[in-house]
């Protein structure tokens, strides 16, 4: 058989220990009973390819009369399927040739050693299920799939590359690919067992610091910790001052770090857990007027502007009980509940395996909230995703996989994440811009419930006392994840660590998540958090800060596998696992075996000041707290704004806007999501108020969430976001000032109180500090200084603090001939109150007759905007926020919705009152018969065209029973509100101005170009 | 006079409080329990009139939905249950609980004590989660009082397999109106032949409030005031066990309790 034949391409260099060599082999193929109804998966090219489920098995003894039961009783469906047992090598093949058709090629695929395999766990379990009275060997699973690939004229290597990325990932599995006609003899490309290779435990290192610089900066790139050479040199000095040479001497302790000690400094001074950026001491100078530029000193963004605004509205909110401390914001609910909110990025992991990365994004923000203040109950989940649109012309490099890849790959972890957790996933977005190739975004948020008491006192505080045991509670630690936070601190590139990528596991954490809640509850913990980004050395970490210190016995932690070198263990990042603090362990440990929850005790916390890890009985790292988390200098950056030169192009207005309406209606930032929407449980908890899609089709797309967080009870939780990165190539200060009037406005448009909105902040930046490879750092560092700028005037204004954040500061791609930014991001999420659900307001037209107004001022806001998008156009002015006007707006919408009086509400955005309306329209069996003369008549400087599509802020489009309206009237006083026409019965959708017809079309039309976009890569199948 | 309802969770299962509150609201006094707790105690099952098993994702939905649950429940508390279903007391399989009772062997029918039909992956290969139409046999005790009528459906797997020679027609509780998964004549949900098992896709615990309802907001308050149909299904079982069971001790229904395992 010659090379060409067999294509099987192991990225790993993992062999068989020792031990395996002498294990048997057995693997199960699980077949339909009738080869028609077989399962196929569409491979492009080739079409549709029949699979099956392939599971392996290594045992020490023969074990066939076991996997036979385990064969009939588990793993096969009685009905539809029937399986093939044989050992490798010796046994007699499943017959292929009955195959209705012909087979020309085998694709196996298997994950690779060491990778999380849900499934194959799940097979184990069966095994102790079944053979629970007897004592069975140690057997060991692994699964797979089996695909029969019918005539093609595609080589095993073309075929090997057309399922890369559509049926596996070369990071986390392996396909190996032969001929059918060696389906019998040709034992050798099937796979084995994926074992684990189990060499010698790696001792521990110790790293000598004096050299020179160039070694420094080498040193910090080979092992991926991701310090600069500034920050090399303060542990270099650290190291050899004379007060902690002393100290280390009387410990026996080397001089220099040993590995374990680097691997955690660098971890926890990482820009992912550190956000040195937004703590950075910057000279801004605002070059507006060139003539004139003006020089302000910041000390640190964050504190002068996000925790600024929360600092400065706190006397106004007796809420805001837990803000910027935790794992997530915590606001009081009720007399008894508090809920709690956070939103994280998974962008870099989500860029190399978009399934894990996204799975693990959504697995991982739950935890934040399983891990705030004393443990709280996930209650929602949202996510927003922006990526490069997969039929744009797009950026190719060998280090970027295909943007439909991601979109898919991201979905399907959105799914696993949230449906198999019981969270419902109640709201998002998807933004597409061709920059995203550089890295696209994933944001997971996740929004909890807490009481208010528990046993130690309040819910919302942690309770850590020295002497506590430190616990590991989950799953086990391999190398997955290792330097998943330095490398989320890197830019992309070719040698991107492999074992940054991890799988999640959602059961694991579902059953971690019921026993945490009874272990809370019975008071047998005395804190919590979870292990994320840097893992052990980030969380214990952290809570040793609430005792003053920390001993780890790193013998004492669960491995997936022999072999891990100490340091790995204290950074690896593999997932569901939470770190918790007790004084009733022998208590804790019962009630998790009860939940088959895996507990270990790893150490004790002390109150020593230091951080300090033992292996087998010898220490192997102590770090002085203060230094590790107050030892990091400031960084000193420089940012210089200039204004961006933009070009100004138009045309005439057209004759009619029907078409580039509908053309609008149907582009990938606006179109229906419903294809996606449908694949996540939104309902799951019972709590829905409203859904993502309502109205009496299930069509409209609403503008926020809300959900009744105590079941039986009257209040309310709106949960929305506001997310217009365009705007950054104007200014993003307007980015971020309409990012948070978007974030708010839809929540008012549901019926949220607007004096109860807290806020949430997410960046996502081009790297922004200016080095050779990036040589405009200053200007990307000077628009991260105004969209904080914006966002601390909203803020106050609107009167809605911050109460969580995170920011992702290097969102570029570098392979070293090719660097490519993502356009500067920010993500607003906002969470409010809502007093009575009955009162929640839908965007749909509801009854023929009712008067359509719209609220709000309309100007030339036509930059960025959907409208010149599509045209082709350029203006110099983007949306400007004019926050007063906006507050007002949106306190008497809120009580205008408390009387009832608006029977739906929209807010305007991409595309302006023209999207509004048809969206609005379409979401019901009626249509709408407008004029633009009440608003071309209040603003005579705008066209026809302008007045339709602006998207100026801070705008609803409301329909109101005609003996409404005076009483809306009257709430709105002087605020701007103009009657446009009404809800019609036949379903004509028409728009006037000055006595000429400028859109005139039908309901059915415009559903019908909004739900059929051109966005094929999410709409997979036809609907449901 | 509230009958005990004990509501299963663990392994993955997630919509046990909900179906908790449902029964609740219903009248039930509801018990939430973990399978392990009732592995360890099964005489807690015979204190109950009603066992629910909620949605979820058992064991993940690996190998198939419902699959390993199933496989649990036949080791460790099979008999038990064989024995709570001939006492006539009701149960109630949702989503991934109506998956584990089809691959227990419970439904359609609970003597055949083998599985006899299978649900496996919808038409469209992919989750669905939206309200659809169903119609409900409303001569059964389950039904009573229904017709048509909307509830959400939540899954993968609902697509009902059933072979050739297998009776079906007399176990139909629900169908759906439309061909929304593929499943078998549109069969929503089934029914044994002692008639108090039920196995259902759609969600009724998602449908005990009007606001719960995707089109809740174009409704009258007046087109709002009727029972909830979901919240109807949860009241029958309860009226059937108040009416068929009158000796059982009183209590008073309340907000459900998570019991402490």
């Amino acid at each position: 058989m010659s090379h060409a034949e067999t294509v099987s391409r192991d990225t790993h260099t993992l062999t068989d220990p020792p031990s395996a060599a002498s294990s048997l082999i057995y693997r199960v193929d699980v077949v339909p009973k009738n080869p028609d109804q077989a399962d196929t998966v569409d491979l492009p090219g080739v079409g549709p390819v029949p699979c099956y489920p392939v599971y392996w098995f290594s045992s020490p003894v023969p074990i066939d009369s076991i996997l036979d039961t385990l064969a009939r009783q588990a793993l096969i469906d009685p009905v539809v399927q029937t399986y093939h047992l044989s050992q490798a090598d010796t046994a007699q093949w499943l017959d292929l040739s009955t195959w209705p058709q012909p087979i020309d090629w085998i694709m196996e695929q298997q994950f690779l050693p060491g990778v999380t395999d849900n499934l194959a766990t799940t097979v184990g379990k069966s095994l102790s299920l079944l053979f629970s009275d007897q004592a069975l060997p140690a057997i060991s699973v692994a699964s797979g799939t089996v695909y029969l690939v019918p005539k093609t004229s595609f080589s095993p290597d073309a075929l090997y590359q057309q399922a890369q990325y559509q049926l596996f990932n070369p990071l986390v599995q392996r396909l190996s690919v032969y001929p059918a006609s060696q389906w019998q003899a040709h034992a050798t490309s099937r796979f084995g067992f994926p074992h684990v290779m189990a060499p010698q435990v790696p001792p521990v290192d110790v790293i000598p610091l004096d050299v020179n610089d160039a070694d420094l900066l080498a040193l910090s790139q080979q092992r991926h910790l991701a310090l600069t050479l500034d920050e090399m040199k303060v542990i270099q000095t650290y190291y050899q001052a004379p007060s902690t040479q002393q100290a280390r001497k009387a410990k026996g302790l080397s001089l220099w770090p040993t590995d374990v000690e680097l691997e955690i400094i660098a971890q926890t001074w990482s820009e992912h857990c550190k956000h040195k950026i937004f703590a950075a001491k910057i000279t801004y100078t605002d070059a507006s007027d060139p003539d004139y530029p003006r020089v302000t000193q910041i000390d640190s963004l964050f504190k002068t502007y996000i925790a600024g605004a929360t600092k400065k509205l706190m006397p106004t909110r007796p809420d805001l009980l837990s803000v910027f401390k935790d794992n997530a914001g915590v606001v009081q609910w009720n007399d008894t509940t508090a809920v709690c909110f956070k939103v994280e990025t998974h962008n870099s992991p989500s860029a190399l395996e978009p399934y894990g990365g996204a799975l693990t994004g959504i697995v991982g923000v739950n935890r934040d909230i399983l891990g705030t203040g004393m443990g709280a109950k996930p209650l929602f989940n949202t996510d927003v995703f922006c990526f490069a649109h997969p039929e744009k012309p797009y950026v190719q490099r060998p280090k970027m996989l295909p943007p439909e890849a991601i979109l898919k790959g991201v979905r399907k972890g959105v799914e696993d994440g949230g449906n198999k957790s019981g969270i419902p996933t109640v709201n998002g977005a998807l933004v597409f811009d061709q920059r995203y190739r550089a890295k696209p975004l994933v944001f997971c948020g996740t929004g909890g419930l807490l009481p208010l008491k528990v046993p130690q006192g309040l819910g919302y505080e942690k309770y850590t006392q020295p002497g506590d045991t430190i616990v590991m509670a989950g799953g086990r630690v391999g190398k997955d994840g290792i330097h998943g936070a330095t490398f989320s601190s890197e830019a992309l590139h070719e040698g991107s660590p492999v074992s940054a990528v991890q799988i999640g596991d959602p059961l694991t954490q579902k059953r971690l998540s019921d026993f945490l809640m009874a272990a809370r509850d019975q008071g047998l913990i005395t804190g919590l958090t979870d292990n994320g980004a840097g893992g052990l050395s980030s969380s214990v970490g952290e809570m040793a800060q609430e005792t003053n210190g920390a001993l780890l016995n790193l013998e004492q932690i669960p491995l997936k596998y022999p072999g891990l070198a100490p340091y790995e263990m204290v950074i690896s990042e593999s997932q569901e696992r939470m770190t918790l603090s007790t004084n009733r362990i022998d208590d804790l440990l019962k009630l998790a075996a009860q939940y088959d929850v895996e507990l270990s005790a790893i150490g004790h916390f002390h109150d020593q000041g230091t951080f300090d890890i033992q292996y087998n009985g010898t220490l192997v790292g102590s770090l002085d707290l203060a230094f590790l988390h107050n030892g990091l200098p400031q960084m000193e950056l420089e940012a210089v704004w200039e204004v961006q030169k933009l070009p100004t192009i138009y045309a005439r207005a057209p004759r009619s806007a029907t078409p580039v309406l509908l053309k609008m209606l149907s582009h990938p930032n606006v179109c229906s999501r419903e294809s996606l929407i449908r694949q996540y449980d939104h309902e799951v908890q019972g709590r829905s108020v409203i859904k993502p899609l309502m109205g009496p089709l299930q069509t409209g797309p609403s503008d926020a969430a809300v959900i009744q967080p105590i079941l039986g009870e009257a209040q309310g939780l709106v949960v929305s976001n506001g997310i217009c990165p365009h705007f950054s190539d104007w200014d993003p200060y307007h980015m971020a000032a309409n990012a948070v009037d978007e974030a708010i406005r839809n929540a008012v448009a549901v019926g949220a109180d607007p004096a109860s909105m807290v806020l949430l902040d997410n960046f996502c930046w081009p790297d922004p500090v200016a080095s050779p490879r990036n040589y405009d750092g200053r200007l990307k560092l000077a628009q991260l200084v105004r969209a904080n700028q914006a966002l601390y005037e909203t803020a106050v204004t609107y009167g809605a603090p911050f109460i969580s954040g995170k920011d992702s500061m290097k969102n570029d791609f570098d392979d070293g001939t090719y660097r490519l930014s993502i356009v500067p991001t920010l993500l607003i999420s906002a969470m409010g109150k809502l007093p009575d659900i009955e009162k929640a307001v839908s965007m749909d037209f509801k009854r023929p007759g009712d008067v359509i107004l719209m609220a709000g001022q309309t100007n030339v806001h036509m930059g960025g905007s959907l409208y010149y998008l599509v045209k082709g156009w350029y203006s110099r002015y983007c949306p400007h926020v004019k926050p007063h006007l906006a507050k007002a707006l949106y306190q008497a919408t809120f009580e205008c919705i408390q009387q009832g009086l608006i029977r739906s509400c929209h807010d305007l955005s991409d595309g302006g009152l023209g999207i509004a309306l048809a969206e609005s329209a379409l979401a019901s069996p009626y249509g709408a018969d407008i004029s633009l003369d009440p608003i071309l008549n209040d603003s005579p400087e705008l066209r026809w065209d302008e007045a339709l599509f602006s998207e100026s802020p801070s705008r609803f489009v409301m329909s109101v029973a005609p003996e409404h309206v005076d009483a809306v009237k009257a709430a709105f006083q002087d605020i701007p509100l103009m009657v446009l026409g009404t809800v019609t019965a036949d379903g004509a959708f028409t728009i006037h101005q000055h006595q000429k017809t400028v859109v005139r079309t039908d309901v059915s039309t415009l559903r019908k170009a909004w739900q059929t976009a051109p966005a094929t890569c999410y709409n997979t199948e036809e609907p449901a | 006079m509230s009958p005990n309802a004990l509501i299963i969770t663990g392994d993955g299962i997630n919509c046990e409080e909900e179906t908790a509150f449902a029964l609740s609201q219903a009248g039930a006094q509801c018990q939430i329990l973990h399978i392990n707790q009732l592995i360890a105690h099964p005489g807690q099952l015979s204190d109950a009139q009603i066992l629910a098993l909620p949605g979820g994702f058992s064991f993940g939905d690996e190998v198939s939905s419902g699959k390993i649950l199933a496989l649990k429940l036949q080791q460790q508390l099979g008999e038990l249950l064989q024995t709570f279903i001939s006492e006539d007391k009701l149960v109630i399989g949702i989503c991934n609980g109506f998956q584990a009772l089809v691959k227990l062997g419970i439904l359609p029918r609970s003597d055949a004590k083998t599985q006899q039909v299978t649900l496996t992956h919808n038409r469209q290969k992919r989750f669905i989660n939206r309200w659809v139409t169903v119609q409900a046999n409303p001569d059964t005790l389950f039904f009573k009082g229904l017709s048509e009528f909307m509830l959400p459906i939540r899954h993968g797997e609902g697509r009902l397999i059933v072979p050739e020679d297998t009776p079906i027609a007399a176990h139909i509780g629900l169908t759906y109106t439309d061909d929304v998964n593929g499943s078998h004549q549109q069969i929503a949900g089934l029914i044994n032949e002692r008639g108090n098992v039920l196995g259902l896709m759609p969600h009724p615990e998602a449908f005990v409030r009007w606001t719960q309802h995707p089109a809740w907001t174009s409704m009258t308050p007046e087109e709002r005031q009727s029972t909830p149909p979901g919240l109807q299904i949860f009241q029958n079982m309860v009226s059937a066990v108040r009416n068929g069971q009158s000796d059982t001790p009183l209590s008073t229904a309340g907000t459900p309790e998570r019991s402490a395992v």
